[in-house]
């Protein structure tokens, strides 16, 4: 049985539609990434499973439980982390796991959580006074202190600097190792590669597309775009492009003056191929680059829309 | 965790919060105490057996009748001689300008029969100026029945009397105000921290964990009568020692008035945080509700001195009824036992229930903002 099972999730607000239809299972133990852009229904979908909104129409099954039969067993077995930084200001880091704990009939100790979010050093130290990444950490600390089957991870990485990004990755990776379920949502692309078995595209309040990141990235990154700059000028810049456009690699050219774009489904092969011609004429190549994938990238090419932000 | 300990908890952690917080110091104790010590210096200081006002003495001619005039003014004990001999007019005229003295007593000139009393225009209508013409008047008619040999029959004897005790000054009417007014504040401005709650999303958190939210509240509720016993105990200290005044305390009536009280002002404070979406929205509207009602509810002066169409706003506003319990089991020493008290009490919880339960269904209504 899956651990959480959600179907034909909707939800308005007046007349915006936030949650169009949103359905996908999540097993025990997995990471399960949700990203899309600004507005795209990530937060509210995740504040339905949550139990802070109630649906205007679908189910969400968790461990079996529903919120509006089992609301308090269901309490006991999540831990949430939202995307503001919920806690105690004026109480110290310790203070504050001490409290959260004291909701619950059963909790971690103290001392292991510290221990796992790395604040061991910085107990005593009140929330004020902890850096973003120290703050955010914390709030993955009071989610999981509960030792809860599923934990919420709502953009933990979003505002950090990419030190900080990585301690939070240590932290969801021992999470997966002890057998946690985790659902995260993220804007960085690079992030769902790395932690999620699962990655889920949403947007306008739909799934766009559902898969593991390899075979996400797999058709992502069947066409990457490359540039190239010729200082010989515009006839070996057109030269070069009728040497590209003959290899079944490369699906598409554009001429920009002395700048060849080609969009290529191999790019290491197609530029060595390129180069080889380009040496054989003695033409010189002045810039290349291989333009990087981004959330943006996935979104464009999964929607065939513009980034909205 | 059963009931009790998770409520131990909660007020525990919540004590610690508000004492670290520097800005409920501030307007919780700092500002009542030093609002207190303003006024008591201001109005509160002179009793009226140290009350004395600088004078000078003209005398245009030097006749018999002047000669006993200013003897016998010499012998006024509260008219403080600004220079020890008579002095021309101009000269007072020059004082009375500068506010160098309070008053100039021109006796009268050869054959005449008046006695002029010349103050400041900003003064005319000064404590100290009624005053000295009273005590003028007075002694000009003394003079005037041992001038026409006549001893008078009746005789008015002031005598101020008040609820309870003989001697409730004004130092005790201010005292036990200013208690009113502390504790209504606390109330008033201490629910900002569910404004900033629901503002950092603190509020939803708490939903997500299995704690129950009315424990939570009860904690903070305690967590703020204690704040207000604190109140309580420091500033009747300070007005006990620092200026004199007399309490006659009834613990029963003192104990019904603060409870009701303060739980009357929290659920102001609540329902005022129910609707509002930013601090500073909250802040303006405590700001507004505790200025109208320091101001029409007998704080500072009693509000027999009202004009009679702002009588009854006066008898709308909880903090008048809070203020007369409060007075009632601090000052008079009696209430419990009076219907009076009673009604008053009953407005105030009825204010308290009505906010309070407006409050409720604000918060409940309330829509999370979506993104």
């Amino acid at each position: 049985m899956s651990i959480l099972e959600v179907k034909g999730l909707r939800k308005s607000f007046g007349a915006v539609t936030a949650v169009e239809e949103i359905s996908f299972t999540v097993e025990a133990g997995e990471v399960f990434t949700i990203i899309g852009p600004n507005g795209a229904g990530k937060t509210t979908t995740l504040e339905m499973i949550e139990g802070l909104q109630f649906p205007d129409a679908g189910t969400i099954v968790l461990n079996g439980m529903t919120w509006d039969k089992d609301a308090d067993r269901i309490k006991m077995i999540i831990g949430v982390q939202p995307q503001s930084s919920a806690m105690f200001d004026l109480l110290t880091v310790e203070e504050n796991l001490d409290l959260f704990a004291s909701f619950y009939p059963r909790s971690k100790q103290t001392a292991e959580v510290l221990e796992m979010i790395n604040l061991t050093d910085h107990r005593a130290k009140r929330v004020k006074a902890l850096s973003g990444g120290q703050q955010q950490r914390l709030a993955i600390g009071l989610a999981m202190i509960s030792d809860p089957q599923i934990i919420f991870l709502d953009e933990p990485t979003t505002g950090l600097d990419p030190q900080a990004r990585r301690n939070i990755w240590d932290i969801v990776l021992k999470l997966k190792e002890l057998g946690k379920t985790t659902i995260l949502t993220t804007h960085y692309m690079e992030e769902a590669e790395k932690l999620s078995d699962r990655v889920c595209i949403v947007d306008q309040g739909r799934i766009v597309t559902l898969d593991t990141p390899a075979k996400l990235i797999d058709r992502l990154t069947k066409e990457r775009e490359v540039r190239l700059f010729f200082q010989d000028g515009e006839a070996a810049a057109q030269e070069t492009e009728e040497v590209a456009k003959s290899r079944p690699s490369v699906v598409r050219t554009a001429l920009e003056g002395s700048a060849l774009k080609l969009w290529s489904v191999q790019p290491e092969e197609t530029l060595y191929d390129v180069f080889g011609f380009t040496k054989e004429k003695g033409y010189r190549v002045e810039q290349v680059s291989i333009r990087e994938m981004s959330l943006e990238d996935v979104f464009i090419a999964f929607t065939g829309k513009e980034w909205r932000d | 965790m059963s009931n009790g300990k998770q409520l131990g908890k909660l007020f525990g952690a919540q004590i610690k919060m508000m004492f670290r917080e520097k800005q409920v110091w501030f307007w919780n104790l700092f500002f009542p105490i030093i609002l207190m010590v303003i006024f008591m210096i201001i109005f509160g200081g002179s009793g009226n057996s140290n009350f004395k006002a600088k004078v000078a003495v003209v005398k245009p001619s030097v006749n018999e009748t002047s000669n006993m005039l200013e003897s016998y003014l010499r012998n006024v004990s509260v008219l403080e001689w600004k220079s020890e001999q008579t002095v021309d007019e101009a000269q007072a005229d020059d004082w009375v300008k500068n506010k160098k003295v309070d008053a100039v007593i021109v006796l009268p000139a050869a054959g005449a029969t008046t006695l002029d009393l010349i103050v400041n225009k900003e003064n005319e209508r000064s404590a100290t100026t009624q005053v000295i013409s009273g005590i003028l008047d007075q002694f000009i008619q003394q003079t005037n029945y041992a001038v026409a040999g006549i001893q008078p029959t009746f005789k008015v004897e002031t005598k101020s009397v008040s609820g309870g005790s003989e001697d409730l000054s004004y130092v005790d009417f201010l005292l036990t105000g200013m208690i009113a007014l502390a504790v209504a504040q606390g109330g008033l401005f201490g629910m900002v921290d569910m404004v900033e709650m629901r503002r950092k999303g603190l509020l939803k958190r708490l939903k997500m964990t299995p704690v129950k939210m009315g424990l939570f509240g009860v904690g903070g509720m305690m967590v703020r009568l204690v704040l207000g016993i604190v109140q309580v105990l420091i500033l009747t200290l300070i007005g006990v020692l620092g200026f004199g005044a007399k309490l006659h305390v009834d613990v029963s009536t003192l104990i019904v008035a603060f409870f009701i009280g303060a739980l009357a002002f929290n659920a102001l404070g609540y329902l005022f945080s129910s609707f509002s979406k930013s601090i500073e929205a909250y802040m303006g509207m405590a700001n507004i509700a505790s200025f109208l009602m320091m101001f029409l509810s007998g704080i500072f002066f009693p509000t027999s001195g009202f004009p009679e169409w702002l009588l009854p706003v006066s008898k709308v506003l909880p903090l008048t009824y809070f203020v007369n319990g409060i007075r009632d089991g601090l000052a008079y020493g009696s209430g419990i036992a009076t219907g009076e008290f009673w009604s008053g009490i009953g407005i105030l919880g009825a204010w308290g229930l009505v906010a309070f339960v407006l409050g409720v269904l604000i918060y409940r209504r309330g829509k999370v903002e979506v993104r």
